[in-house]
C-alpha cells in the first residue's frame, strides 16, 4: 500500500491521562485525510507527536513506508512534513516575505528578492493570492492562513497539518480555504485536516479517522458516511443537530438599545446609532463579519466600555452609566467572547469562579467573610446541572480544564443565576459537536424560561440554527433585524457584506 | 500537616547543629595575645579614605608585630548596626577594636561598657550617649585630629601654586570635622594672601555642603558648576562626594584648563590619575589615620594604652598635613609650606577650630 | 506514607524554596573552598553566630521583624498582582512620622505604641496610596512610581530630619528615642537577656501575618484582590472595581512596610538616619520570592535571611570568609528563587517518573483501569 504517513500503534501518557491509547493512523499520497474529535480526544496530541513536539511512549512513525524518528519541528520539517497551527506564528509587523523567509535565510546576506519572487509563484500556482510584499497586519486573518500555508510549501512539504484551520474564519473564507485545500491535494501533496467540524469533513476529506477519548474507533470514507453518522461515532452516542425548539412567545421587552454610540480601541466611531430590543422569551442573533462592532456593542451593554451617546435599559431600567455590578444585579448575564481572559479567573478554582460575581452578597458571605460551605453546594449544585468535567471537581483550577469544559462552567455560572437577559458571545467557539449541542440546549431553555437572550457568534450556521430573529450588523450600523423564518444564509450574508437588503446603498 | 511536620524535622536539625558545639568562642583566645580587629564605616575597606587609612595603619601593625587583623562590615550604618559589629568581634575574641567616624560615637559609649575587657579605639571622635556627655572609659581612647590645620597648610600650598584665582570649597555633610576643613581651609587663604602676596578670593557661592557622602554624581556636578563659574581650585572633603568632584577635575584638565582638586583625609593624589600620567590633585589635606590606629596598637602592646583620654592629634604630633610629596607643586613652594607647617608646630600660627568673623559657613 | 501512597507527588512551593537555599549554600559552600576555610566549620559559625546565645537570637529576631513585614508587604502585592518595589520609601514614610509622633506625643507607653504603629501603618499606606492611584486612574506602572516614592521619601527625610528631629550630635540623625518612646519594652528585653534591639515588632509581624492570611483566605476584601491580580480583566467583568482594589492593595502593602519603619526605627535602631534608603525595602523582595508570596512562608524566609544577616559577621569574625561571602549567599538564593520554573521543572520530571513508576506497580497488582 502507498501509504505517505503511518503512525502505528502510537500510545502517550500525561500524568493521570492516557492521551493516545494504541492508535494508527495512515495517510495516502495525495488524499485529504480527517481526524475527528472531541475536544480532548487526543487528537492534538498526536498530530504533535508527528511533528516532534511529543515523543511517544509506544508505537513507531513510518514515511513512503521508511521507519523514521522525528524528535523536534526540525526534524519533522526535514522529512517535509509541515504544519498550520491553530494560532499563527507570524510576525505582524514583518511583510509577507520576511515572515517566510524567517529562521531559512541560509546565508547571512537576505535574498529577499528570489525569495519573494518564488512565493508570488507558489501563491499563483496554488491560487493563494497573496502579495508577497504585504505587512502581516495589514491583511486578513484568512490571508494570514494562506500565509502560514506560504510557508510549508516554501520548504517543499509534502505532509501538510491543519489544526482546527476555520475557527478563525468567516464564511467566505472558509470555502475558500477549503478550495486551496482542495488545489493542494491535486498537486499530490497529502493532507491531515484536524477539525470537529462534520460539513468540513464532508465537503474537502477522502477519509476521516476517529478518535475518541485517546482511543481509535474507526477509519471511515467519507463519501459514504453520513454526517450524523461520524458524529455518533465521535461522540459514541446518536447526536442531534437540529436545535429542538419551539416557537417564540416574546413577551415585553427586557433589553432596549437606543441610538448607541461607541468608540473603538482606535478612537473612532465602532458602533454608529444602533437600536435594538430583545424582548422576553426569544433569542436574537447578531450576525456580522468579525470587527464590524460587535465586540463593541456588547462591551458598552455589559459594562466594558464606555457609552458615548446613546441608552441602554435593562427592564426599563437605565443602565447606560451605571458600573457592571449593578448591571448584574438588574438582571444581566453575560456568557462573554473570550473565556480566559474576562470568563474566567484562570488561577481560581471552579469554586471560586462560580462565585466570583456574587461573592459579596449572602448567602456566600456574611460580614465580609465568605460562608466556604454554601458556595461547596452552590458550585457543585452547577457542576451537576452542566456537567463540568474536571480532575479534582470544585477544587480543580479553571486552567486546567479543557476548553469545552470551561465554556460549560462560565455558560452554567450566567445561566444558574437565571438571569432576565442573558448576552452570549461566540458561545461554542472551538467546542466539539457534543458540548454544542448542550450549550445550545441550555441557551434554549432559559429562553423558554421567559428570559431575553441576545446572541453574537461568527457562525451563521449557529445564528441560524438558535435565533428567532437576526439583526445584522455591518460597520457599526445595523443593517436590518428580520426573522429567522423569513430569510436564508444568503441574504443575511449579502447584508453582513454592507449590501442593504432594500436594495439601495 | 506532612508540610509542618517536615519544618519542624529541619528547625530540630538546625537547632541541635547549633548548640551541640555549644562553648564560647572567646574562651579559645588566651588572654596574652592581641587579636584586632575593625569595625567600618559606611563605604567599603578600599574607600580610599576612613576606612582605608584606619585598616592600612592596622595591617601596618599587623605585619610589624605579627598578627592577623580582621575588619567587620555592618550591615547598615545605624548604631544598632556598628553596635552588632562590635559584638561580632568582641564575641569572637577580639580584645582590641579600631573604629573609625564620629558615627561610632555613641556605639562605643555603650560598648566600652558592655565588653570592659576589650580595648577600644575611636578615630575622630569622642563617646557620648548622643548629648555631648562625653565618657571615655577606661578601655577606651578618642582620637582626633585638628582638621583645620591640615586645611590651613592645604590652601597655603594651593594659593602658593595658584596665586592670582578663584577657590572653593565642596563638603560632605554640614558636620564639625569637615566644617573644620573648611574653615582651616579658608584662615590658610587669608594667611596667604596676607603673609605670602597671593591674590587668592573665595566667594560665599563656591563653599557648599552637599549633604552626603556617597554622591558621586552630585559631586561632579557641583564641582562643574563652580569651575564654569571661574573657580580653579577646588578643596573636595566629601567622602564619595570627593570622587565626584575629582572626576570632574580630572575631565577639566584632560580638556586643557588649568583647574585643580584639593584631596581629603589621605594622600589622594592617585585618584586623580589621568591618561596623560598626571593627577589633577594639587595637594591632599591629610590626616594621618594609618598613624593613629599604628601608634594605639603599638601602645596597647607596651602596656603604654593612653585609656580613658581623647587624644588630639595636631601638627605638633605630626597627625595632620599635606604630603610628604607632591608632585604638582615645586620644591620652593613645598619649601614655604614646610615652614608654616613648622610655624604651627612651634605654636606660632594657630588656626581657629571654630567659623571666625569673616569665615564663611 | 503506605496511606498516602496513592496521592500523585507534585512539586510544591516549599521544596522549590528549599531547593534554593540548598544550591544558595552550596554556591556559598565553594567560595568558602576557594578562600581556603571549611564550608562547614563557616556555616556553623555563621548560624551560631544567629543564634548561639539566648540575646544574639534576640537580634536575629530584631532583624528578622523588619523583613518579615517588608517580605509581607510585597507579598501581599505580589498576590494582589502588584510589584511593590517602593518598600524602602514606605519603610522610610512610616518610620519617619512614627519617630516624629513618639517625640511630640508625650503619653504613657502602651498607648504610645499603639499610637505609632498605627502612624506608621498610615504613612506607609499614604506612600502607597500615591502610586496605587497614579496606576488605577492613569496606568502608570507601580513599579516606575514605587521607585520615585523611595526617593521622595529619602529626601523628605534628609530635610525633616535634620530641621526637626535631630539630636545634639549628629546632623545625619535624629536623637535616639528614649527607651520608653521606643518598641522596646522591658520584659522582651529581659526575657532575651539585655538584647539592645528586640522589641513588640516582632509580636505585630506575627499579628499581621495571621490577619493577612485570613484576609487573603477567608475575606471577600481577600477574594476581590486575588481576583483583581490573577485577572484583571475577569475581575472587572465580573463587576469587581479593579481600580478600587489596586487602590487598596497598595495602601494595604503600604502600610504593612509602613509597620516595618516602625519596627526598625522606633525598635531595632531606636533613631532615623538620613541619606539612607533602607535596604530591607530590596531584601523583602527576597524574603517574598523564598516565602511563595505566601504569608506563612514569609515567616519562615525572613527567619532564614534573617539568620544570614544577623550571623554572618560573627562567621567572618571566626574565619577568614568575609561577610561579603554571606551577601553572595543571599544573593545566590534570590536568583534562584527568582528561576524558580527551573527547579518546578525539575522535580515534576522526578516526581513524574517516580509515579509512573508506582502506577506500572498499581497496574500489576490491580486490574481495573481507572477512568480519567
Amino acid at each position: 500500500m502507498d501509504y505517505s504517513i503511518e503512525m502505528l500503534h502510537i500510545r502517550k501518557e500525561f500524568p493521570g491521562i492516557v492521551a493516545n491509547d494504541d492508535i494508527s493512523l495512515q495517510v495516502k499520497k495525495g488524499e485529504i485525510h480527517a481526524i475527528l474529535g472531541e475536544n480532548g480526544a487526543g487528537k492534538s496530541t498526536l498530530m504533535s507527536i508527528l511533528f516532534g513536539l511529543y515523543n511517544a511512549d509506544k508505537g513507531e512513525i513510518k514515511i513512503n513506508g521508511k521507519k523514521v524518528e522525528i524528535n523536534n519541528p526540525n526534524d519533522a520539517t526535514a522529512h517535509k512534513i509541515g504544519m498550520v497551527h491553530q494560532h499563527f506564528q507570524l510576525i505582524d509587523t514583518y511583510t509577507v516575505t520576511e515572515n517566510i523567509i524567517l529562521g531559512k535565510e541560509g546565508s547571512f546576506i537576505l535574498n529577499k528578492k528570489d525569495a519573494s519572487q518564488k512565493i508570488k509563484d507558489l501563491s499563483d500556482k496554488y491560487g493563494l493570492n497573496i502579495d508577497p510584499d504585504s505587512i502581516i497586519e495589514d491583511i486578513t486573518v484568512g490571508m494570514q492562513q494562506r500565509v502560514e500555508i506560504l510557508k510549508m510549501l516554501y520548504v517543499d512539504a509534502d505532509i501538510l497539518i491543519f489544526d482546527e484551520p476555520t475557527a478563525v474564519l468567516t464564511p467566505q473564507e472558509i470555502d475558500d480555504l477549503l478550495d486551496i485545500m482542495k488545489g493542494l491535494k491535486k498537486e499530490g501533496k497529502s493532507i491531515i485536516l484536524i477539525t470537529h467540524k462534520l460539513n468540513e469533513i464532508k465537503a474537502v476529506a477522502d477519509r476521516c479517522t476517529v478518535i475518541r477519548r485517546g482511543k481509535m474507533i474507526d477509519v471511515v470514507d467519507v463519501a459514504s458516511t453520513t454526517q450524523s453518522q461520524m458524529a455518533s461515532l465521535m461522540v459514541g452516542r446518536p447526536v442531534n443537530f437540529k436545535v429542538d425548539k419551539s416557537e417564540a412567545h416574546p413577551g415585553e421587552s427586557i433589553l432596549e438599545i437606543k441610538n448607541l454610540n461607541v468608540l473603538n480601541a482606535k478612537k473612532i466611531l465602532g458602533v454608529k446609532d444602533f437600536s435594538l430590543t430583545v424582548r422576553a422569551g426569544e433569542i436574537v442573533g447578531i450576525a456580522g463579519v468579525d470587527g464590524n462592532g460587535q465586540s463593541e456593542l456588547i462591551e458598552a451593554v455589559t459594562g466594558l466600555r464606555k457609552i458615548e451617546s446613546g441608552q441602554v435599559l435593562i427592564s426599563s431600567k437605565d443602565i447606560t452609566h451605571v458600573p457592571i455590578r449593578e448591571r448584574n444585579e438588574a438582571g444581566l448575564g453575560h456568557v462573554p467572547e473570550d473565556r480566559q481572559k474576562r470568563g474566567l479567573v484562570l488561577e481560581y478554582n471552579l469554586k471560586d469562579n462560580f462565585v466570583i460575581k456574587d461573592y459579596y452578597h449572602s448567602p456566600f458571605s456574611k460580614n465580609g467573610i465568605l460562608q466556604q460551605p454554601v458556595m461547596k453546594e452552590y458550585g457543585q449544585k452547577i457542576i451537576d446541572t452542566f456537567d463540568v468535567r474536571s480532575g479534582e471537581g470544585l477544587d480543580s483550577l479553571a486552567g486546567k480544564l479543557s476548553g469545552g469544559n470551561q465554556q460549560k462552567a462560565i455558560v452554567g455560572r450566567e445561566i444558574i443565576g437565571n438571569p432576565k437577559l442573558l448576552i452570549v458571545v461566540q458561545p461554542t467557539r472551538g467546542l466539539d459537536v457534543g458540548a454544542i449541542e448542550f450549550i445550545h440546549k441550555q441557551i434554549v431553555n432559559h429562553r423558554d424560561a421567559g428570559n431575553a437572550v441576545l446572541l453574537i457568534s461568527f457562525e451563521l450556521d449557529e445564528i441560524f440554527n438558535l435565533s428567532d430573529r437576526i439583526a445584522v450588523i455591518s460597520d457599526g450600523k445595523l443593517m436590518d433585524v428580520v426573522n429567522t423564518s423569513d430569510t436564508d444564509e444568503r441574504s443575511v450574508g449579502l447584508m453582513m457584506a454592507g449590501v442593504s437588503s432594500k436594495g439601495d446603498k | 500537616m506532612k508540610k509542618f511536620a517536615t519544618l519542624l524535622c529541619a528547625m530540630l536539625a538546625l537547632g541541635s547543629f547549633v548548640f551541640a558545639n555549644g562553648q564560647s568562642e572567646s574562651a579559645a583566645s588566651s588572654e596574652t595575645t592581641l587579636r584586632v580587629g575593625m569595625v567600618t564605616d559606611a563605604g567599603t575597606i578600599d574607600d580610599k579614605s576612613f576606612n582605608q587609612g584606619t585598616w592600612e595603619g592596622i595591617v601596618r601593625a599587623g605585619e610589624d608585630f605579627g598578627f592577623t587583623p580582621k575588619y567587620i562590615k555592618p550591615s547598615g550604618t545605624t548604631e544598632a548596626d556598628y553596635l552588632a559589629g562590635v559584638s561580632d568581634l568582641a564575641d569572637s575574641g577580639y580584645n582590641m577594636i579600631i573604629t573609625p567616624g564620629f558615627k561610632f560615637e555613641t556605639t562605643i559609649y555603650k560598648a566600652q561598657d558592655q565588653y570592659p575587657d576589650v580595648k577600644f579605639v575611636l578615630l575622630d571622635g569622642v563617646p557620648h550617649p548622643g548629648d555631648y556627655n562625653v565618657v571615655i572609659r577606661d578601655n577606651t581612647v578618642a582620637v582626633s585630629w585638628a582638621e583645620q590645620e591640615s586645611g590651613f597648610v592645604a590652601a597655603v600650598a594651593a594659593a602658593l601654586k595658584m596665586p592670582n584665582s578663584k577657590f572653593g570649597f565642596v563638603g560632605g555633610m554640614e558636620i564639625p570635622a569637615v566644617q573644620k576643613f573648611n574653615w582651616g581651609w579658608q584662615q590658610g587663604i587669608k594667611y596667604a594672601n596676607e603673609n605670602l602676596g597671593t591674590n587668592v578670593s573665595i566667594a560665599q557661592e563656591d563653599c557648599l555642603y552637599s549633604g552626603s557622602f556617597s554622591d558621586v554624581a552630585l559631586g561632579q556636578q557641583m564641582a562643574a558648576t563652580m569651575f564654569d563659574r571661574g573657580v580653579d581650585v577646588i578643596f573636595a572633603a566629601a567622602g564619595g562626594v570627593g570622587v565626584g568632584v575629582i572626576n570632574e577635575g580630572k575631565s577639566q584638565r584632560t580638556s586643557g584648563k588649568d583647574k585643580w582638586v584639593v584631596g581629603v583625609d589621605i594622600d589622594q593624589y592617585a585618584d586623580g590619575l589621568m591618561p596623560n600620567g598626571e593627577s589633577c590633585i594639587l595637594t591632599s589635606a591629610m590626616k594621618y589615620l594609618d598613624r593613629a590606629s599604628y601608634d594605639m596598637i603599638n601602645d596597647e602592646l607596651n602596656d603604654a594604652f593612653p585609656g580613658g583620654t581623647s587624644i588630639v592629634l595636631t601638627a605638633k604630633e605630626n597627625g595632620v598635613g599635606i604630603p610628604t610629596e607632591n608632585p604638582n607643586l615645586s620644591a620652593e613652594i613645598q619649601a614655604k609650606c614646610d615652614d608654616v607647617y613648622k610655624m604651627m608646630q612651634s605654636g606660632e600660627i594657630v588656626v581657629a577650630a571654630e567659623q571666625l568673623p569673616g569665615l564663611w559657613k | 506514607m503506605s496511606a498516602k501512597k496513592n496521592k500523585e507527588l507534585k512539586s510544591n512551593n516549599f521544596i522549590i524554596a528549599i531547593s534554593a537555599v540548598v544550591l544558595g549554600l552550596i554556591a556559598g559552600a565553594i567560595l568558602i573552598l576557594i578562600i581556603g576555610e571549611n564550608p562547614f566549620a563557616s556555616f556553623r559559625y555563621l548560624v551560631r553566630g544567629a543564634l548561639m546565645s539566648v540575646r544574639r537570637t534576640g537580634t536575629t529576631l530584631a532583624i528578622t521583624t523588619t523583613l518579615m513585614l517588608v517580605g509581607l508587604s510585597i507579598a501581599f502585592a505580589f498576590k494582589t498582582g502588584l510589584f511593590n518595589i517602593g518598600a524602602s520609601g514606605q519603610i522610610l514614610a512610616g518610620g519617619l512620622a512614627a519617630t516624629t509622633v513618639a517625640f511630640a506625643v508625650d503619653i504613657p507607653h502602651v498607648p504610645l505604641i499603639f499610637l505609632i504603629l498605627l502612624t506608621g501603618f498610615i504613612a506607609g499606606a499614604i506612600w502607597g496610596l500615591i502610586p496605587g492611584l497614579l496606576k488605577a486612574f492613569f496606568n502608570v506602572h507601580e513599579v516606575v512610581s514605587t521607585i520615585m516614592m523611595n526617593w521622595i521619601a529619602y529626601w523628605v527625610v534628609f530635610y525633616f530630619v535634620p530641621a526637626f528631629l535631630k539630636g545634639p550630635s549628629l546632623e545625619t540623625e535624629s536623637a535616639g528615642l528614649p527607651f520608653e518612646k521606643t518598641l522596646r519594652v522591658s520584659w522582651l528585653t529581659e526575657l532575651f537577656d539585655g538584647s539592645n534591639y528586640i522589641n513588640v515588632g516582632l509580636i505585630v509581624a506575627i499579628i499581621a501575618v495571621i490577619v493577612i492570611k485570613f484576609i487573603m483566605d477567608k475575606t471577600t476584601l481577600g477574594f476581590e484582590l486575588k481576583a483583581v491580580g490573577y485577572n484583571r480583566y475577569g475581575a472587572e467583568y465580573a463587576g469587581i472595581r479593579v481600580n478600587r482594589s489596586v487602590v487598596l492593595s497598595m495602601m494595604i502593602a503600604g502600610g504593612l512596610a509602613g509597620l516595618a519603619g516602625v519596627a526598625y526605627y522606633c525598635g531595632y535602631s531606636g533613631k532615623i538616619q538620613i541619606g539612607i534608603l533602607p535596604t530591607q525595602g530590596f531584601d523583602g523582595i527576597a524574603v517574598a520570592l523564598l516565602g511563595a508570596s505566601s504569608p506563612v512562608g514569609v515567616v519562615f524566609s525572613s527567619f532564614f535571611f534573617g539568620i544570614l544577616q544577623a550571623g554572618k559577621g560573627f562567621m567572618s569574625g571566626n574565619t577568614l570568609v568575609p561577610p561579603e561571602i554571606a551577601d553572595t549567599i543571599i544573593a545566590v538564593i534570590i536568583y534562584f528563587t527568582a528561576t524558580s520554573v527551573m527547579f518546578k521543572n525539575f522535580w515534576d520530571k522526578r516526581f513524574k517518573k517516580i509515579n509512573e513508576k508506582r502506577n506500572i506497580v498499581q497496574k500489576d497488582s490491580n486490574s481495573i483501569e481507572e477512568d480519567n
